[in-house]
């Protein structure tokens, strides 16, 4: 199964990713026309700074013991046994919000426009599963790979 | 065998070009789209703020403003303004040098070829002087002294040659311009670190700069060096690669200033550089046009037979001319010159000789090319021309493309030839318009870019798109060196013209896309519609004409868009110019100049959509003025 792979040291902090992802979630325009103060374009991906000043991207892992999944109770994140990718389903979701808690990389958020859902990537679900943060990095510190589950 | 670069190039309007490029053993700008592929989103909506150590700033939901406080409009608003002032400072050094020029000739009683330019100049300037070098000097000094004012006070040429209504509308709205070159430095002081955050006032700023590069930078260059150099004549001539005659010593010139090489041109006809250019084995010298300056030269062919083939190509052309291996010299003036030609230039054994410090080329020779000095600094250059021959030509592999281009391409064309060949009369294209047999006309300028879908793609597909629906195309800038390569300059290509536009084309025996050669051209463009709308006692924002820059490219293509705006026309261009970060922007560039100048910016990539919405505007204005 396909994860995102990241190699840090090539992150340069461009936040192509993030642009990427915020548009990956509209119907429709293209990168010139999102406006890039609302918060209805919120990015599923971030890029942080760590305490030796270097960029680290920050990204859904999608892991093999999701921690999201393990704390939901009302059936909303699910771990997909054929593609490994950590689904969500918003209807489902009783805005408890423990996946944000438990997620041990932190990527996990309420949305900041109306804190009712989870801000969860979707292996871009709507794109044929080709992620568009990965599609724009570049300097290719983030990448797609095949990996034993 | 050669080995190609690599498998992946830039496709091209022009088929052969591209197959050409592609097939090069040499690393061109077609070989480098595909590695800059991925573009920065904040750059394309233009909310990257990097004026202060703060920065980089970036617009995002979870930081709407800069560490300074800048939202997207300010940021957007100092990044376009710095953009427009600096197109501006290039057009701005092109008069000044050009002016500098025929005042120096003209002091040193030189050749003034352009008679009836210069008498035009004389009426539209109020000048009069004893003789022709008196009133060259006098219209070179008026020129400068205007480029030299200060911010606060207005260039007096301005009001001379512009048109009353829009000279009036400018006026109300504030923007008459101050002295060109301190535009220039307000321009840069504005969006400068924590100085200006109004955006709508920095963009009435690049109306201003809009109208004295307009009148200045283009306009008066073009009447300038028509008086210097001549007048274009209308003919007949060939274009493309298979000008290249690789059994003469070939300069491949690029730039945007063709006074610059007023003296460096007649030499190459005199006797004793011909023999000794023969002596080193070539029939003698000759200069090949690529770039604006080529265009120039095309435009003047008639005043340059026996040292000019013709023009080869656009700016992204310049490397497939230096692979072709028969050219010796590189001699460059301004830009357009891509750094890209460097290494090609190095791996071919091509001098690369700069006459202009302001484009020093990284491997460049910079001669002092001084009016003072043209004599000196010309020996010197064909010596160097000559013996750069002599050492490299039987190293280096010829790789000719003589099925380039065509051998019958209209040029010549000018506000004034135009006008000439109709009669000395706008008239017979009036009425044309006034039938529909003609619906309307749009200016295809600006450069050529490799974004989209290639090299000269949208140019060349909205032109024939345009043709299709009876509307004439006027070219100026790269896009007509694209243009002519693809023989839509030909009478022959009134087949692809509607059925009207092509029974007026066929009656005429001209093309339906007419080339006014390089981007300096604009201003001749504007000189026609401001004498159509006068002779229909009209502001120019009524005539059924639009203004197109599909593959715009650089900062230049900004500044002469700032003077589309402020002439009040529609201007479209392919791609948005990096501003679409700020609401306010695109609200005033695309909505409220429409109030304000009467322009307004259309952004559309697709040639038949952005066909379409030029044709519509044309139709609407038709009606305006009565016309079905």
């Amino acid at each position: 199964m396909k994860r995102i792979l990241i190699d840090s040291s090539k992150c340069a902090g461009c936040k192509n990713c993030s642009i990427a992802c915020m548009q990956a979630r509209r119907p429709d325009g293209s990168v010139y026309d999102i406006d890039l103060t609302s918060p209805q374009h919120e990015s599923r991906n971030t890029i942080l700074i760590n305490a030796q000043k270097q960029c680290k991207p920050l990204f859904c892992r999608h892991c093999s013991n999701p921690a999201c999944v393990k704390s939901c109770m009302s059936g909303a994140m699910v771990k997909s046994p054929e593609t490994g990718h950590v689904g969500y389903d918003p209807e489902k979701c009783a805005e408890c919000f423990m996946c944000v808690m438990n997620c041990p990389f932190g990527v996990l958020k309420p949305d900041r426009a109306t804190g009712t859902y989870v801000v969860k990537c979707d292996f871009c679900a709507d794109h044929n599963s080709e992620p568009q943060c990965v599609k724009n990095c570049p300097t290719g510190a983030i990448r797609v790979e095949e990996v034993e589950q | 065998m050669t080995q190609r670069f690599s498998c992946t190039t830039c496709a091209s309007a022009d088929k052969t070009l591209e197959c050409f490029v592609a097939d090069l053993p040499l690393e061109t700008s077609f070989h480098r789209v595909e590695s800059q592929e991925i573009k920065c989103g904040f750059g394309l909506q233009g909310v990257c703020c990097r004026l202060c150590a703060n920065g980089p700033c970036r617009i995002t939901p979870d930081s709407p403003k800069g560490v300074c406080g800048a939202n997207a409009d300010t940021i957007v608003g100092r990044n376009f303004l710095r953009s427009v002032a600096a197109g501006s400072g290039c057009y701005i050094h092109v008069i000044e040098n050009t002016a500098r020029n025929l005042k120096n000739t003209a002091i040193a009683k030189g050749e003034l070829k352009g008679k009836k330019a210069l008498e035009r100049l004389c009426g539209m300037l109020d000048i009069s002087g004893t003789d022709e070098w008196d009133k060259a000097e006098k219209i070179a000094d008026a020129v400068l002294a205007d480029l030299y004012k200060p911010l606060f006070e207005e260039m007096s040429l301005t009001k001379n040659m512009s048109y009353e209504p829009r000279y009036k509308r400018w006026q109300e709205l504030g923007i008459l311009p101050g002295g060109a070159k301190s535009e220039i430095v307000a321009g840069v002081v504005k969006s400068s670190t924590n100085l200006n955050s109004d955006p709508v006032d920095m963009l009435l700023h690049c109306m201003r700069l809009g109208i004295s590069t307009g009148i200045f930078g283009l306009t008066l260059t073009n009447l300038l060096n028509d008086a210097l150099m001549g007048e274009p004549e209308i003919r007949m001539a060939s274009v493309g690669l298979r000008v290249i005659d690789p059994e003469y010593i070939n300069i491949m010139v690029t730039g945007h200033q063709h006074s610059m090489i007023a003296y460096l041109q007649e030499c190459l006809t005199d006797e004793a550089i011909v023999k000794k250019a023969q002596e080193a084995g070539a029939k003698g010298i000759k200069l090949v046009g690529c770039t604006c300056v080529g265009q120039d030269l095309q435009v003047r062919g008639a005043h340059c037979t026996g040292f000019y083939d013709g023009h080869a190509g656009n700016n992204f052309t310049s490397e497939a001319i230096l692979a072709t291996g028969a050219i010796d010299v590189v001699l460059t003036e301004f830009n357009c010159t891509l750094p890209g030609i460097e290494p090609i230039c190095d791996a071919l054994q091509i001098k690369q000789i700069c006459i202009d410090t302001i484009a020093k080329k990284a491997n460049a020779q910079t001669v002092d090319y001084s009016f003072d000095e043209r004599e000196k600094a010309t020996a010197f250059i064909l010596d160097e021309v000559i013996a750069t021959y002599k050492s490299r030509r039987s190293q280096v592999p010829l790789n000719m493309l003589p099925e380039h281009g065509n051998d019958n391409t209209l040029t010549g064309l000018s506000e004034a030839s135009l006008k000439g060949f109709l009669g000395d009369t706008w008239q017979p294209l009036i009425d044309l318009i006034v039938s529909g047999q003609i619906k309307g006309l749009a200016a295809v300028v600006g450069c050529s870019n490799l974004t989209g879908e290639g090299h000269d793609v949208l140019t060349v597909k909205l032109t024939q798109e345009l043709i299709k629906k009876d509307i004439l195309v006027l070219t100026a800038g790269c896009s007509s060196g694209g243009i002519e390569n693809c023989g839509l300059m030909s009478p022959e290509a009134a087949e692809l013209a509607g059925p009207q536009l092509k029974a007026v084309c066929q009656a005429l025996g001209i093309p339906p896309v007419l080339n006014f050669g390089p981007c300096l051209a604009i201003g001749r463009l504007e000189i026609i519609a401001m004498e159509v709308a006068q002779a229909l006692n009209i502001d120019i924002p009524q005539l059924p004409l639009v203004l197109s820059a599909p593959q715009w490219l650089e900062e230049q293509a900004l500044a002469d868009g700032a003077f589309g705006l402020a002439l009040g026309l529609p201007v479209h261009l392919g791609l948005p110019p990096f501003v679409t970060g700020s609401p306010i922007a695109v609200q005033v560039l695309c909505k409220d100049m429409l109030e304000l100048t009467g322009g307004q910016i259309l952004i559309n990539g697709d040639a038949a959509e952005s066909a379409n919405l030029l044709e519509d505007i044309i139709i609407q204005k038709r009606k305006g003025l009565g016309l079905s």
